[in-house]
């Protein structure tokens, strides 16, 4: 997100969607848009928490929830505190797994104040 | 006030004098070709291309008086204000002479115009230049005697908006000239009595509405404007709505037939904005590259008359001042070019060039050819992103309904009621975890220390065994958890949910808020919280929980603040009636758990003191002694 913004968009699923402060975005495409749209950004990760997510909710899928939280300074705005919550979900292929983000929540922990 | 009709109701015809044309021939092109080329029959104007500072003038087939005036010429601009009615008066170069007429041009009487067809169109075509700014003009009574720059300056300094003289002329012992604009003409008003001249007299200042000055109004003729409008159109180039105005003096075709247009003055300026406002109107980029402009003042139409236009070349000009961009600064602009201008070496380097042109236009992308950098999302941009977010679920009523349903439900229970009667929210096999934002170290400090050792942070906690113990795992191993953790009461009211993934089977949604806690050490204090939730369809239509995270933080002053809102008091006619909001809310919470109607939930609860364990254990104690009616239960 902060080095290589372009590449973000491979991480995610091709009808993920994201949930940024309210913000609903659905699709590659408009991910996409997003993501360039944000201003560039710094990010410092200060928690991290993950549970598997039981099977039956994800009908055997093998998914994680992961939630994170931290600081993050976006160019040209102050510092926010924020909580980002995402599902991974393994992609297998015949020799490989691959995680993919199906789901992203994200919010500054100050969103009413901007 | 005088009317419009006698602005330009009164024309004179001009015919070159002997001693006028040898004075004209004097006068040479800056690039040295031949001056003054006569009148032409078929009505073309001819002019003279004079060094700037010299004075010029044209005469055209209807007698109409055209002349270009530089701008520090006033004879001849005073001549027009004043020698109106009358005819066949050659042209004077020399100062000012006393026509012993006593009058103004608002007083002269109205002479009949020999083409009356030419004053209709002439007065159209004035009507409609200028209306939108409306113009002004300004006289000062005694103002002959002072000189115009100092004058000029003067009141600029006295006046809180920078205004551009237009046409500035003696008349008598009067000074005059125009503005435009209701702002920029009440500011002038405002200076007047407040500057003083150089015998400490007070300098009166009178401002009236006025038609628009001479140097503006359209010069051309009819046919002119049509060649210019050819002229014009060759230079579009549809499908990049471009318009090429470069060295626009010239074109060959304007020379051909004798059209001079001096982008820099008003008046072909103006008709070029007509010419684009009427024919182009979709024009995107607009090309003014090279054509001697000193100042934008005629150009700032151009937010009305070109409204799309997002490129702009004004390379290779004149521009003095970078606050000359002030006047067009109402355009949209993504590509500009300045280049070439005077005020450009101002700058100590490239970057504080480009700053101080993003001060104009914040949005532009690309200057003098180069890529900017993105425009960066101020915080108000951010803000209005997040902002107009604050209610904007899409989904289906009833699935929100749902979500509502249950985290009121549960969390009247987590406030009021038995935690273990949570267990039917979770799934057997649900996940659980909690994390605080702290490390140790602030442990001391903090009133999060309850929550801490349940804590779980991965980016922290490296031991497996530890990592494993904190995650809970089974719903008889969270609710026990539950139960450990302190008392609380939320603030439901406040609650922001997001619902960020929605399959058939699933269902996650995150949770914000703020509680306090009302026990032990803490007590008193609020914290705020992010709850995530990942459920799946229960049974009938309740929500399963398959995994559940806590995220507790220290709340913000403004949190604090906002929460926990005291309601309306309500009056309180008898006390069985009304009961507290906590009270109301711990009755629910019974209702919830026992299955029992509210009101019989409210006196069980009444009946023991509103003590909730204790009225728990009295109400399982009777059911199974089946001594509760049956129409307790809902």
């Amino acid at each position: 997100m902060d080095k290589r913004r372009r590449a973000l968009i491979r991480l995610y699923l091709d009808k993920a969607t994201l949930v940024w402060n309210g913000n609903v975005v659905t699709g590659l495409d408009a991910l996409n848009n997003f993501f360039e749209m944000l201003p560039s950004s710094e990010f410092q990760v200060n928690m991290l928490d993950c549970q598997p997510v039981h099977e039956q909710a994800t009908q055997s899928q093998s998914t994680v929830l992961v939630v994170t939280s931290g600081t993050v300074k976006f160019d040209g705005n102050r510092q926010h505190y924020f909580n980002q919550n995402f599902l991974l979900t393994a992609q297998v292929s015949h020799n490989s797994t691959v995680w993919k983000i199906a789901s992203d929540c994200f919010r500054f922990q100050d969103w009413a104040n901007g | 006030m005088c009317s419009q009709r006698k602005e330009f109701g009164t024309f004179r015809n001009k015919g070159p004098q002997a001693k006028d044309w040898a004075e004209m021939q004097q006068f040479r092109y800056g690039d040295g070709t031949s001056a003054l080329r006569r009148r032409r029959g078929n009505g073309r104007a001819s002019y003279g291309n004079f060094d700037r500072r010299s004075t010029r003038h044209e005469h055209s087939r209807h007698g109409l008086l055209s002349s270009h005036f530089p701008k520090d010429d006033s004879n001849a601009i005073k001549d027009f204000y004043e020698d109106r009615r009358v005819r066949y008066i050659p042209y004077v170069r020399q100062h000012h002479r006393s026509r012993g007429r006593g009058c103004d041009v608002h007083k002269s009487r109205v002479n009949v115009c020999r083409d009356p067809q030419l004053r209709d169109r002439e007065m159209k075509m004035d009507t409609r230049d200028g209306t939108r700014q409306s113009w002004f003009k300004v006289t000062i009574p005694l103002g002959r005697t002072y000189d115009k720059t100092w004058l000029m300056n003067l009141i600029q300094c006295h006046c809180s908006v920078s205004f551009s003289p237009v046409d500035f002329h003696y008349i008598e012992n009067r000074a005059l000239f125009f503005v435009q604009g209701v702002s920029t003409a009440s500011a002038i008003k405002d200076a007047s009595n407040k500057i003083y001249d150089e015998e400490n007299q007070k300098i009166r200042i009178f401002v009236n509405p006025s038609a628009v000055p001479y140097s503006v109004q359209n010069k051309f003729t009819p046919e002119q404007m049509k060649q210019l409008k050819l002229t014009m159109k060759k230079r579009y180039d549809v499908s990049q709505k471009a318009l090429n105005l470069q060295k626009l003096r010239f074109d060959p075709d304007l020379m051909d037939h004798e059209i001079d247009i001096i982008l820099n003055r008003r008046s072909c300026m103006v008709a070029a904005l007509k010419i684009i406002e009427r024919n182009f109107p979709e024009l995107l980029s607009l090309n003014l590259q090279n054509n001697k402009l000193y100042k934008l003042d005629g150009l700032s139409d151009i937010v009305e008359k070109g409204p799309q236009v997002k490129i702009l070349n004004l390379s290779e000009n004149e521009l003095k001042s970078i606050r000359e961009l002030d006047k067009v600064k109402g355009l949209k602009l993504e590509e500009l070019w300045l280049q070439g201008n005077p005020f450009c070496s101002k700058y100590a380097d490239q970057s504080a060039y480009v700053s101080a042109i993003q001060d104009f236009f914040p949005k532009l992308l690309r200057l003098d050819g180069q890529e900017l950098r993105p425009p960066t999302v101020n915080d108000i941009d951010l803000r209005k992103l997040v902002e107009s977010c604050k209610e904007s679920y899409k989904g289906s009523e009833t699935l929100k309904n749902l979500i509502l349903q249950f985290l009121q439900e549960y969390y009247l229970i987590y406030d009021y009621g038995e935690r273990q009667g949570l267990l039917s929210a979770y799934h057997n096999e649900a996940c659980f975890s909690l994390t605080i934002p702290l490390n140790a170290m602030d442990l001391d400090t903090s009133n999060l220390c309850e929550y801490f050792k349940y804590s779980r942070n991965l980016k922290t906690l490296k031991e497996p065994d530890l990592r494993r113990q904190l995650l809970k795992y089974t719903k008889r191993d969270i609710v026990d958890c539950l139960c450990v953790l302190p008392k609380t009461r939320h603030d439901c009211d406040t609650f922001v949910v997001d619902m960020w993934l929605q399959t058939e089977k699933m269902l996650c949604f995150s949770v914000n808020g703020v509680f306090k806690e009302i026990q032990g050490t803490s007590q008193g204090c609020v914290h705020a919280f992010t709850r995530t939730f990942i459920a799946t369809p229960g049974s009938s239509t309740r929500l399963c929980i398959v995994n559940d995270h806590l995220f507790v933080r220290d709340a913000r002053p403004d949190e604090i603040q906002s929460a926990f809102s005291i309601p309306v008091a309500t009056p309180c006619s008898s006390s069985t009636s009304t009961l507290s909001q906590e009270h109301q809310r711990m009755a629910h919470a019974f209702s919830i758990q026992s299955g029992m109607k509210l009101q019989w939930a409210q006196k069980c609860l009444e009946d023991n003191e509103w003590n909730y364990s204790k009225a728990g254990q009295i109400f399982t104690v009777l059911q199974t002694q089946g001594k509760i009616p049956a129409e307790a239960f809902k």
